[in-house]
């Protein structure tokens, strides 16, 4: 996994910190907790426990569409450089360069996804009471929201990989990150709206492993489909 | 060095080698020859690991690129005809990277020492972006040499290069083979190929058209001679038309109208031709033998593997 972990650290320092435009954009989902936050306001006696679970989720799960974006961009675009024929002739294995470019993007992208969490719950503390906060959201409902964001990520990561290994232009590879995060955002919007009634953590729980099946399918059909061969065969 | 085995490969329907088989030793430099599609990229990027073969097999320093293509990896060194950078990195970044995916146990060291053999050093910790086409050339050859193979696969390596920087690269490619490397050049540029080559292998449509000794493919065919003359061209091809001879313009040295044609026994053909001139009153200069150049030896071997389709389509 050291290779893996280098590719990684490759796209972290190179391809997102060493591009403004892209940490500016993520930078834009800071926003979205305050947003939520501010949202609860006109509610009489402040949104209840369940509203502030769905607005934690959201304020965790939306900045992790950006990821999706991400992703797809960064394998298109070797792609169309031709950057990634000298990566598939060095002597790495095919599953570390898949991984070490997951890790890449996943990494960062889930960093966002904590701080967005960490604002939505320090602006909710003080606007709608510490304690309140703290009895909607225990240390356990935070830790299975970050888990959820991650396992969503390495699912749609995974299968937004399998998208650009099969088209051919950056623009092609976005139009369908595209599609992606708005079918992702509306399955979001129901979750919140099935949460808000099935109440307690349960909807977390059926989502996390709907992810985990979804994780294991995706992430070996990148497997197959990033082979040195076929790769090489579509560039 | 490089053995390649009776390889064919496919995709899907296209067949881009069909049954091919070459050898590169240690300290040569062999051209791989063809025109666009022949083959030439499907070969080196097997030869290379990155693309397995659907028959056949080969072997780089004795390992088989179907059991190990990893270990056939390590022992390649790669040029594509695109530099394929990471643009955002420094040079120093890019090549450190490289290193560590090889494996390289010195890798500021090797960084520096590359830098200093293509003449980068102060570009080191320049972001890859701001360099020139044929700089960033100059960062691909490095790359590929980061880990020091014994093979090296170059793909139209002096491609987008002035030709100060491909005569250096030129050199810098014969210093590799005197170094015992064996090198598979891939390339379009004949005259290249003519100069530093020690052997050449023409592909057409994924077949080995031509495979020899470069100095004997250029003398294969007939001799050709130039001869020089004051008067009209159109005379003087009339003049060798009328003894059998075909002729094209040539360019002669010393300013003279001039004539190339080929003799198959020039003992008999070029006092004939000769004759011929002089009778039809135009006075003849010089009468020499040329040498014929690989692009000459390329096109002949190309036209005759292009024959049987051509024969086809007439009919």
């Amino acid at each position: 996994m050291g290779k893996a972990a280098l590719i990684a650290w490759r796209e972290i320092r190179w391809e997102i910190f060493g591009d403004r435009g892209a940490v500016i954009r993520t930078g834009f989902f800071a926003l979205l907790p305050i947003l939520f936050v501010m949202s609860g306001r006109g509610v009489q006696g402040g949104p209840n426990d369940i509203s502030l679970l769905v607005l934690a989720l959201q304020s965790t799960l939306i900045p992790a569409l950006s990821g999706v974006a991400l992703i797809a961009s960064t394998f298109t675009q070797e792609k169309e450089n031709g950057t990634l024929v000298p990566l598939l002739a060095s002597p790495v294995r095919d599953i570390d360069i898949v991984v070490g470019k997951l890790l890449g993007m996943v990494g960062p992208v889930m960093l966002i996804c904590a701080g967005s969490l960490t604002v939505f719950y320090v602006l909710g503390s003080m606007l709608y009471g510490a304690s309140r906060v703290a009895n909607a959201l225990p240390p356990q409902i935070l830790f299975a929201l970050l888990v959820v964001a991650f396992l969503y990520l390495i699912t749609a990561g995974s299968w937004v990989l399998i998208i650009a290994a099969v088209v051919r232009t950056t623009r092609a590879g976005q139009q369908i990150a595209g599609l992606m995060i708005g079918l992702s955002a509306a399955v979001f919007a129901i979750l919140g709206v099935a949460a808000s009634r099935i109440a307690d953590g349960w909807a977390l729980v059926g989502l996390g492993l709907f992810f985990v099946v979804a994780d294991i399918v995706a992430l070996e059909i990148a497997r197959r489909v990033w082979q040195r061969g076929e790769v090489i065969g579509r560039l | 060095m490089i053995d390649v085995r009776d390889v064919s490969r496919s995709f899907g329907r296209t067949v881009a080698l069909d049954h091919v088989s070459l050898r590169v030793e240690p300290g040569e430099i062999v051209a791989l020859l063809g025109p666009n599609g022949a083959g030439k990229t499907t070969a080196s990027r097997i030869i290379a690991g990155i693309l397995a073969p659907s028959s056949g097999d080969v072997l780089v320093d004795g390992i088989s690129v179907r059991a190990d293509p990893g270990r056939v990896r390590v022992r390649c060194g790669m040029v594509t005809d695109q530099p394929s950078l990471y643009e955002r990195m420094t040079l120093r970044a890019y090549l450190t990277f490289f290193c560590h995916l090889y494996d390289v146990a010195e890798a500021g060291p090797r960084t520096e020492e590359l830098a200093e053999l293509l003449g980068l050093t102060d570009r080191l910790d320049q972001r890859l972006g701001a360099f020139s086409r044929g700089m960033k050339q100059k960062v691909a050859i490095a790359r590929g040499l980061v880990h020091d193979p014994p093979v090296l696969l170059l793909d139209e390596p002096a491609t987008a290069l002035d030709p100060e920087t491909a005569r250096s690269l030129r050199t810098f490619i014969v210093s590799l083979r005197a170094r015992h490397r064996a090198i598979l050049l891939c390339t379009h540029d004949l005259d290249e190929a003519q100069r530093i080559a020690d052997r050449v292998v023409v592909l057409y449509r994924g077949r080995v058209a031509r495979e020899g000794l470069t100095g004997v493919l250029r003398a294969a065919g007939p001799p050709r001679f130039v001869v020089s003359f004051t008067g009209e061209i159109a005379a003087a091809r009339d003049a060798l038309a009328s003894v059998g001879v075909t002729a094209e313009p040539a360019n002669a040295d010393n300013g003279h109208a001039a004539l190339r044609f080929d003799a198959d026994e020039p003992g008999t053909t070029n006092p004939a031709v000769l004759r011929a001139l002089l009778d039809g009153g135009l006075r003849v200069i010089t009468l020499t033998r040329e040498e014929r150049s690989l692009e000459d030896a390329y096109f002949a071997i190309v036209a005759e593997a292009r024959e049987p389709e051509t024969r086809e389509r007439n009919g």
